[in-house]
């Protein structure tokens, strides 16, 4: 009972991540109609830049979101000049598919990139507190993803925050509800999208930085999260950054709870299924509102 | 205010508009009528930026707004109340509100831009925390009417505001209209509503398959047989 | 290129390539051309799905893994091989049917990633089931002809390229590349699109088979989930894009070139050619749509007026 208990925490610790890991996907594909299947390797780049930080000049993974969102901000911004600002003229059923097809791209190169400057070795961050261990009725919790949960919860809070109160938070969400109706009430909508594509990057970095400090991250892991990611975002739907947060933590949870039942190398597998039976199930209605 | 000359526009292949000219004087309420398909709303598009006409020119209070990006004519002082309303339905009624004063020349001024609304529309004030998708058709035109006015608009087109509304509403919204225009913003009226459109406004064009077919002063076109016929229908008093 | 030429052309490259191993007798230079024929296989299979159909299968390496698992199952229980990879095709072919119904509810990028996820399922599935090395009996190595494979694999190359060639002008393919246009209107002008998509998934899933069991009987060992590996399909996509979509010649001279690119690039920086591949992919997707066939006959159009 307790073996399971303990497992279920710890489904539940690293699906506060999968929460983070969709929001920004989410964001970006409600707000530009733009699916960027390179989200993972984004993850996977603010892991290495937190990686970097920690290696070079010893700097803690936590203070190194202050540098590797700021970063990651400005990578979204040369990602979208470059790349997925191109893609945003077409219809959207050409966007969706262009913009899969050129993160793809992307993220075979960032992959091939992430090997000739890390090596294709498993690397994570291991700080002097990084075996601290809070106990609780017998169950152990690791004191540094706990930290990453509340993080990435503290991350999600801001954003939902940041939608609802700032006036360009609400031009963002005004744009992914109608982008014409949002170009008739004076919003520049490029701008919109601009903003909400560098936020999704933002939030891929600080994802990539709480995955390498509690988990590990190699130049592979990208496809891994992007699925996750995706597999969240089916869960719970466009619009709610909170309710992303939720779907992640019950993404958690499920495989916990597969790696119980079936076994412990089945607990990628539930996930993808709920995923293609939802989708299946709710082809159109997913997506829409 | 508003001159549109000589506007051609196409979809693809298809020409929706060809030759059309059109003028607002400030201070005035203009009608623009004209069947279903005719190109009403396509010119509505040319004129907020939306659509880029193949050939002709826009110009709104002497400047052509041929470059100007669709967002930005909103600025210079075109507000417009979409077809179909087109409220950002997952947010609240104020939040849709104050989208309306997104624009720079309108953000300073939100406060009283609000009350503006509320004084207009006193209903909505009740409502204001709904969201807006929840709101019943008439008080939806309202928020759609207020977030427009909500930019401090000098010239308001709307699309179609009575469609699907009840007599009595169309004419609280035509009445407000009326006030609207008398605190001194010039409005561009499509209407399918024909005879109270023509009571309201003080001059009338009429499009047909992308073409101006008349224009003229309302009364007159009232007084028009043949206007009387194609919109007022045979029964027409 | 014109018809006849292309019937002359066509069988020439064949015949030039079938006599090749008695003139050329190394080894590399056959397992360079094996690797091409396969690609060039594998990648002309999905381009009947993707490039013709208009359905982008990111889960195409379940296929190819699935003629490999059942090939490599007979084959080793002593089925002859070619019986085995007859097999393999129809068993990936029935899959892609009973898939096929479910995942055509998506469209566009949904029935991607509901691909993709299909493939990462089987993947995992078969790793965990079957996570043991897979490894040819002694006396089969010991009979080991690398000439045999490469004449499969040039037998199957030519019978893919001749596949689409043949569809690509067919009332089917044509149908097929309505869907690809507008599924909408293709429907609205009497296409029986679910029939087509699906006729399209199963005939360029039998072929992923093929190129499978043909994988399955060149490798002597291998874990039975490598197979699966969605880069299988990712080469594909590359390979065909970069090549030109939708075109018969299109992933012929991608393969050659990714091939070439990726064996020698390895030699000296490992993974490199993921790096160009991506890039020039994401540059083909923005600025040349029509590929590496499309570039050339700029160019010919180009010297031609010059």
């Amino acid at each position: 009972m307790n073996a399971f208990l303990q497992q279920l925490v710890l489904g539940l610790l690293i699906g506060g991540l999968y929460g983070l890991a969709a929001a920004g996907l989410s964001l970006v594909f409600g707000v530009l109609k733009v699916l960027n299947v390179a989200h993972g390797q984004l993850i996977m780049l603010g892991g290495y830049g937190a990686f970097w930080l920690f290696a070079l000049w010893g700097l803690d993974p936590f203070a190194s979101l202050a540098l590797v969102v700021p970063g990651a901000l400005v990578l979204g911004v040369i990602l979208y000049g470059a790349l997925f600002g191109w893609v945003v003229r077409a219809h959207e059923e050409t966007r969706v598919k262009n913009s899969l097809l050129i993160g793809f791209g992307l993220a075979l190169a960032l992959d091939g990139a992430a090997v000739r400057l890390w090596t294709a070795d498993e690397r994570s961050i291991t700080t002097g507190y990084a075996g601290a261990v809070f106990e609780f009725g017998g169950l152990a919790v690791p004191l540094v993803r706990l930290a990453s949960l509340a993080l990435a919860f503290a991350l999600i809070g801001g954003l939902h925050l940041l939608l609802r109160r700032w006036r360009w938070g609400r031009a963002i969400r005004a744009t992914a509800e109608d982008w014409e109706a949002a170009l008739m009430t004076g919003i520049d909508v490029r701008r919109a999208y601009l903003l909400a594509f560098a936020i999704g990057t933002a939030l891929a970095g600080a994802a990539g930085t709480l995955v390498s400090v509690g988990y590990s991250i190699s130049p592979s892991i990208g496809l891994e999260w992007t699925l996750k990611a995706l597999i969240v975002v089916v869960l719970a739907g466009l619009g709610s950054m909170l309710g992303t947060f939720v779907g992640g933590l019950v993404l958690g949870l499920a495989e916990a709870l597969s790696a119980t039942v079936f076994g412990g190398p089945y607990r990628e597998v539930v996930g993808l299924v709920i995923f293609f039976v939802v989708l299946v199930a709710r082809p159109q209605g997913l997506f829409a509102r | 205010m508003l001159e549109v000359q000589a506007v051609e526009a196409a979809y693809g292949p298809f020409l929706a508009l060809s030759g059309v000219t059109l003028t607002i004087h400030p201070g005035e309420i203009v009608a623009l009528l004209g069947p279903n398909g005719a190109g009403k709303t396509t010119l509505i598009r040319c004129i907020t930026g939306l659509l880029r006409p193949r050939a002709g020119l826009v110009r709104f209070e002497g400047e052509p707004l041929g470059d100007v990006p669709a967002h930005a004519i909103v600025e210079r002082g075109l507000a417009v109340v979409p077809e179909g309303r087109r409220l950002f339905g997952a947010m609240t009624v104020e939040e849709n509100l104050e989208l309306g004063a997104f624009v720079p020349r309108a953000r300073s001024r939100r406060a009283a831009g609000l009350e503006r609304v509320y004084a207009i529309f006193p209903v909505l004030r009740g409502s204001r925390r709904q969201i807006a998708s929840a709101l019943s058709g008439g008080q939806q035109q309202m928020v759609a009417i207020g977030r427009a006015l909500m930019a401090n608009p000098r010239l308001l087109v709307l699309d179609e505001p009575s469609l699907g509304l009840a007599p009595l509403l169309v004419e609280s919204i035509f009445e407000v209209l009326r006030e609207i225009n008398a605190s001194g913003v010039s409005i561009l009226l499509v209407e399918q509503n024909v005879q109270a459109a023509l009571t309201l406004s003080r001059r009338a064009y009429i499009l047909e398959a992308g073409r101006m077919a008349g224009e003229g002063s309302a009364a007159a076109l009232l007084d028009d047989a043949r206007v009387r016929r194609a919109y007022l229908g045979p029964l027409a008093p | 290129m014109t018809r006849a030429r292309q019937l002359v052309l066509g069988p020439a490259t064949v015949a030039l390539l079938a006599v090749l191993p008695l003139v050329v007798r190394r080894d590399d230079v056959l397992n360079f051309l094996f690797l091409v024929l396969l690609s060039i296989t594998l990648a002309q299979s999905w381009n009947i799905v993707a490039g013709y159909a208009g359905q982008v299968n990111l889960g195409h390496a379940a296929f190819f893994g699935l003629g490999a698992l059942t090939t490599r199952t007979l084959w080793s229980a002593g089925t002859p091989v070619l019986a085995g990879m007859a097999a393999g095709a129809v068993v990936a072919a029935l899959f892609a049917l009973v898939i096929g119904a479910a995942a055509f509810r998506l469209r566009g990028a949904y029935f991607a990633i509901g691909t993709l996820a299909l493939g990462e399922i089987l993947r995992i599935t078969v790793g965990n089931v079957l996570a043991e090395v897979s490894t040819l009996p002694a006396t089969t190595i010991a009979g080991y002809r690398l000439a045999n494979r490469y004449y499969l694999a040039l037998g199957l190359a030519a019978v893919a390229v001749l596949a689409v060639a043949v569809l690509g002008s067919s009332r089917l393919g044509l149908g097929m590349q309505a869907i690809r246009e507008d599924e909408d209107a293709a429907e609205a002008s009497g296409v029986g699109a679910l029939k087509l998509k699906l006729l399209a998934l199963v005939l360029s899933t039998a072929l992923a088979g093929l190129a499978g069991g043909l994988f399955a009987y060149y490798h002597i060992s291998y874990y039975p989930a490598h197979p699966f590996s969605p880069h299988w399909t990712f080469d594909s996509l590359l390979i065909t894009f970069i090549g030109g979509v939708g075109t018969v010649h299109g992933p012929v001279l991608g393969a050659l070139f990714y091939v070439f690119l990726r064996e020698y690039l390895a030699i000296r920086w490992v993974d490199f050619h993921l790096l160009i591949f991506g890039a020039l992919f994401v540059a083909i997707v923005l600025l040349l749509p029509g590929g590496l066939v499309e570039a050339v006959a700029r160019l010919r159009a180009f010297t031609r007026r010059a």
